[in-house]
């Protein structure tokens, strides 16, 4: 009985065929022509009938296996021709957490200072007259206490108060480091306001200090263009203007290139090109001896910039108040 | 501050740059402006001036500082006054040095003149006074405000006939006088303000508004001038006693040159003179009690190139120094113009020299310095992973304020002696500093509803509280998810807690004990604190019914809070790796059957100790109640063993351990 010759002849067939009618066609030839081998089986000898046997059976399952493999691929194949798909139903809906959008303008520029060497620094929101006024340079019948917006800053009991400026950061790191110093210090601050479309109660500062044998003006003006190019992702000019706080000496409003139309002018910028980041200036003598630090041997700048007004000019956030709203519609969207 | 355009063009000779350009150029080189206004055929710039810069307040001074930016010579004002040689001044009026009061006045001045017809300014007069905001009222009124305005020092104008005594002196005022001013208005006045008196009463208040009684009339023929220097201390007391300030006293509160009072005073008479027909009696009254000195500053061409950061030789800083008044004295040293009481030291000059420069001319250079290591306060990092974290848990971070309405304190249970009060709140609704961050995060959830269905949000920023009677704030993370979801809450807080490498935390009951928020805040069945070992470091829980309905929250709410800085304190250890099993892992579930009231803990403590270490993981998966009393737990457990493949045989046996640990208590059964 040429058995093996038949096997091999039965399973070319199935491989060739190209459809489920022929494949069952094939299946059922195979197995009349396995029962006429099992017939013949009853004429051969004990020895014989062994041996074939075997190959019989081995046949037979060989077959069943190849039939079944052959049959899921081909109804997959029909299956792909029939089955209506269609990819453009939306996908399943993933509820994703966000972060607020202070705190990514927050970290974002927490990242780059630290990139470029500096410290990143925390202070308490709840101050006391020394760290927020007096060591700045800011004595109690100082003009400038009103004229800086610094008049309306939040009195509590036992003399103290809620800090008005990040500048109070500064003065406590002073105070307990030795120059030279490289900090930045984001955080809360709070003046007393009518809350508008421009003006809150609570807003982000981040300041700035770096002090050494020989920092400038000049180097101020590096850092603070390396630090707008790396947050805007764009070449950014600033331009410093002469200004006047207790704490430093020279003094500068720090203006940027407007975001928005790049210096031509626009809504935003008043068509002037310029938008207002910050104020800046070298620490002023006075400020470094309350801190017990040699104003002969040691200078540097220091600046305070809106994170709040930052995170609006990057994601062109018009209304200050979304900050605060709580609301999910804002909120979600970053 | 309001400049006219054509008055400072005045006091240069030609060339004066137009006023669009004068704007620009003020704002790049000295103090902001913005676009000029076109006023009849002036032009007004308002002006910011500096706070450090009264020198500049009035228009001879802005001149001053436009000649050292333009670099051409501004003109100084100059007058012509001839005296009657008949009368003096003695035979008018007495005022003498021990009616002078020195805690309130540095130098008095005055002048009289007679014959003066009051009538309406010329036309020029009152042009320049409209253009900078001052309305025109009479010729001898006009032209003190018009010097004010032109050189910076205040005047008043008395009528003499209304001196009672002919005699003026400058005092405290006596509790219970009162004085009707200009404007009409009566001001009750004490020992804390100072006037300017005559024999019986006050006529004005002293460098800040003068008397209606005794004010110039139509009918006044004698004119009193006063050009005095007051003390700033004197002015912001009675500032601030009255309520009141004036142009004329914002001029002396920020300073004003002891130098300029009788030259301005002269300047005023010859005016008077020129326009109101006015003869000036021979003399002035002037008295002075210290005289101003001559004040120096080190120069260091090297140390102002230093702070600049750009090389800008000796001979164009001293250009530029001398250009604004300083004159160079022997050695390093020079003298610092008498009007500019803001320069002090080296930085002072530093200043002046960088921005007559242009500060557009300093070019940024990056920094030689010391190598430092940047580090992050800890609190950073921590506050980002807990960000992290819960962003990842599909979480929408909220920042709110701060303050919080006066009504939150008793909703929430909160002793009053126990948070902080604002003395100048921006308005009621934010008077008092937030003792928790639930109130406003329950806040955002109420405004949420309308939109959202499913909401889960956190915040984490300060929360402020009074301990023993000291004021402290610390730390705080807050959050909220909306509906009936404690155990999703739960859940969420175990993954945190687990992700930030704290292995002893569990959730007790709640005991209303707790330190701020008491057991209004939450439905005290289902609350938990959470632990950390024995610390408690906050509470998750459901919150009541009574705060629900405040806030007209139909829905339920799970909420919870935990001090970060405990937090932090607790887990500073280190997060290490925990190795774990590479051999497959046989899972069995088991149901237990129990009484209704037993604790899901308390079973679990029983299987994990049957256990052993062979058991890696034993989840709760399904609850449900038989009957009233008992109800059915099914937990999957997790067999592995550090060294090999475990066998079902070993599992068989753990399993037949922890069944008969189980059934040792007569109401647990095996369900099988």
């Amino acid at each position: 009985m040429e058995i093996k010759k038949e096997k091999a002849k039965i399973l070319k067939k199935i491989k060739e065929t190209k459809s489920l009618k022929e494949l069952d066609e094939v299946f059922k030839e195979a197995q009349n022509e396995i029962k006429n081998f099992t017939q013949k089986l009853k004429k051969l000898s004990l020895k014989q009938r062994k041996k074939f046997g075997k190959e019989i059976n081995e046949l037979k399952e060989k077959l069943e296996k190849e039939y079944r493999a052959k049959k899921q691929v081909l109804q997959e194949k029909t299956k792909e021709k029939k089955e209506f798909f269609d990819v453009t139903a939306p996908g399943k809906k993933i509820e994703l957490g966000s972060f607020h959008p202070i705190t990514l303008v927050k970290n974002r520029a927490e990242e780059i200072f630290q990139s470029l060497g500096f410290e990143i620094i925390l202070g308490p929101e709840i101050e006391d007259e020394w760290h927020n006024f007096d060591a700045l340079n800011i004595p109690p019948d100082h003009p400038a206490r009103d004229v800086l917006s610094l008049g309306k800053t939040f009195y509590l009991e036992e003399k103290k108060l809620m800090r008005s400026h990040t500048s109070s950061v500064q003065i406590r790191y002073m105070e307990k480091n030795n120059p030279p110093l490289k900090i930045v210090a984001p955080g809360k601050v709070f003046r007393k306001d009518a809350i508008d479309a421009t003006h809150e109660i609570e807003f982000w500062q981040l300041e700035g200090l770096m002090v050494d044998k020989k920092i400038s003006v000049a180097n101020f003006k590096a850092i603070m263009e390396e630090f707008l190019k790396r947050f805007f992702e764009k070449e950014m000019k600033i331009r410093l203007r002469p200004s006047y706080f207790p704490f430093t000496e020279p003094s500068f409003e720090v203006d940027i290139s407007c975001v928005i139309c790049g210096g031509k002018g626009c809504q935003t910028c008043k068509e002037s090109g310029w938008i207002e980041a910050g104020g800046a200036g070298m620490v002023h003598p006075q400020v470094f001896r309350n801190c017990k630090i040699d104003p002969k041997e040691w200078q540097g700048f220091a600046f305070g910039m809106g994170l709040t007004r930052l995170t609006m000019l990057k994601y062109k956030i018009p209304d200050i108040r979304y900050f605060h709203s709580g609301d999910l519609r804002f909120l979600k969207q970053f | 501050m309001i400049f006219s355009y054509n008055l400072l063009k005045s006091f240069f000779k030609k060339n004066f740059p137009k006023p669009k350009e004068l704007a620009e150029i003020l704002t790049m080189r000295a103090f902001e402006c913005e676009e000029p206004q076109k006023v009849e055929e002036d032009f007004a710039l308002n002006v910011d001036v500096l706070p450090n810069r009264p020198d500049c307040y009035f228009h001879f001074g802005l001149a001053r500082e436009i000649s050292a930016i333009i670099k051409k010579k501004a003109k100084v004002p100059k007058w012509r006054l001839k005296e009657e040689k008949k009368v003096k001044i003695e035979n008018f009026i007495k005022i003498t040095p021990q009616n002078i009061d020195r805690t309130i006045c540095k130098r008095y001045c005055a002048r009289v003149i007679f014959d003066v017809k009051i009538e309406e300014s010329p036309k020029w007069l009152k042009d320049y006074l409209t253009v900078c905001g001052f309305l025109p009222i009479n010729n001898v009124v006009d032209v003190t405000n018009f010097v004010m305005i032109l050189l910076g020092q205040p005047l008043h104008a008395f009528d003499f006939e209304k001196i009672e005594g002919r005699e003026i002196m400058v005092r405290w005022a006596k509790k219970e006088e009162k004085i009707l001013t200009l404007d009409e208005e009566i001001y009750e006045l004490d020992e804390k303000t100072a006037v300017i008196s005559d024999k019986e009463k006050p006529i004005a208040i002293a460098g800040i508004k003068g008397g209606k009684e005794s004010g110039i009339s139509e009918k006044t023929e004698i004119v009193v001038i006063e050009s005095a220097n007051f003390e700033k201390s004197a002015i912001l007391s009675s500032q601030g006693r009255l309520d009141l300030k004036t142009e004329a006293s914002k001029r002396f509160e920020h300073g004003v040159s002891l130098s300029l009072a009788p030259f301005a005073l002269d300047f005023a008479a010859s005016l008077i003179q020129q326009i109101a027909n006015g003869k000036v009696v021979k003399g002035k009254i002037d008295i002075l009690f210290e005289k101003e000195k001559k004040r120096v500053v080190r120069f260091d061409s090297q140390k102002i190139s230093e702070i600049l950061g750009v090389e800008i030789s000796e001979r164009q800083q001293l250009k530029i120094l001398k250009s604004l008044g300083f004159k160079k004295i022997k050695n390093k040293f020079l003298e610092i113009p008498e009007f500019r009481e803001d320069i002090v030291e080296i930085e002072d000059l530093a200043e002046e020299v960088g921005r007559i420069y242009g500060l557009e001319r300093i070019k940024g250079v990056f920094p030689k310095t010391t190598l430092t290591f940047s580090e992050k306060d800890p609190q950073i990092l921590w506050e980002r992973e807990i960000k992290d974290i819960f962003k990842s848990m599909g979480f929408t971070e909220v920042m709110n304020y701060s303050f919080l309405p006066e009504r939150t304190i008793p909703l929430f249970g909160i002793p009053f002696e126990k948070v902080i009060r604002v003395k100048n709140p921006a308005s009621f609704e934010f008077e008092f500093l937030r003792p928790t961050l639930l109130y406003r995060i329950l806040e955002n959830i109420k405004k949420n509803l309308p939109y959202f269905s499913e909401i889960k949000i956190f915040e984490i920023g300060k929360i402020f509280l009074k301990k023993e009677g000291k004021i402290i704030e610390k730390n705080s993370l807050g959050g909220a998810i909306l509906g009936d979801k404690f155990f999703e809450l739960k859940g969420y807080l175990d993954a945190l807690l687990s992700k930030l490498g704290i292995l002893d935390f569990w959730f007790d009951f709640y005991k209303p004990k707790s330190e701020i928020l008491n057991s209004k805040v939450w439905n005290n069945i289902r609350c938990s604190e959470i632990k950390i070992g024995e610390d408690s470091i906050g509470i998750l829980g459901e919150v009541s019914k009574e705060i629900l309905e405040y806030f007209k929250i139909q829905n339920k709410v799970c909420v919870f809070e935990i001090d970060l800085e405990k937090l932090m304190e607790i887990t500073k250890k280190e997060h290490e790796f925990k190795p774990y099993s590479f051999y497959p892992a046989i899972i069995r579930d088991v149901s237990i059957i129990c009484p209704q009231k037993t604790l899901v803990d308390e079973i679990m403590q029983i299987l994990e100790n049957c256990g052993g270490e062979n058991l890696v993981d034993v989840d709760l998966i399904d609850i449900y109640d038989i009957d009233e009393e008992r109800k059915s737990l099914t937990f999957r457990l997790s067999f592995q063993h550090k060294e090999r493949a475990i066998e079902p045989k070993e599992v068989e046996e753990l399993m037949k351990k922890m069944f008969k640990e189980v059934e040792k208590n007569p109401y647990f059964e095996i369900r099988k």
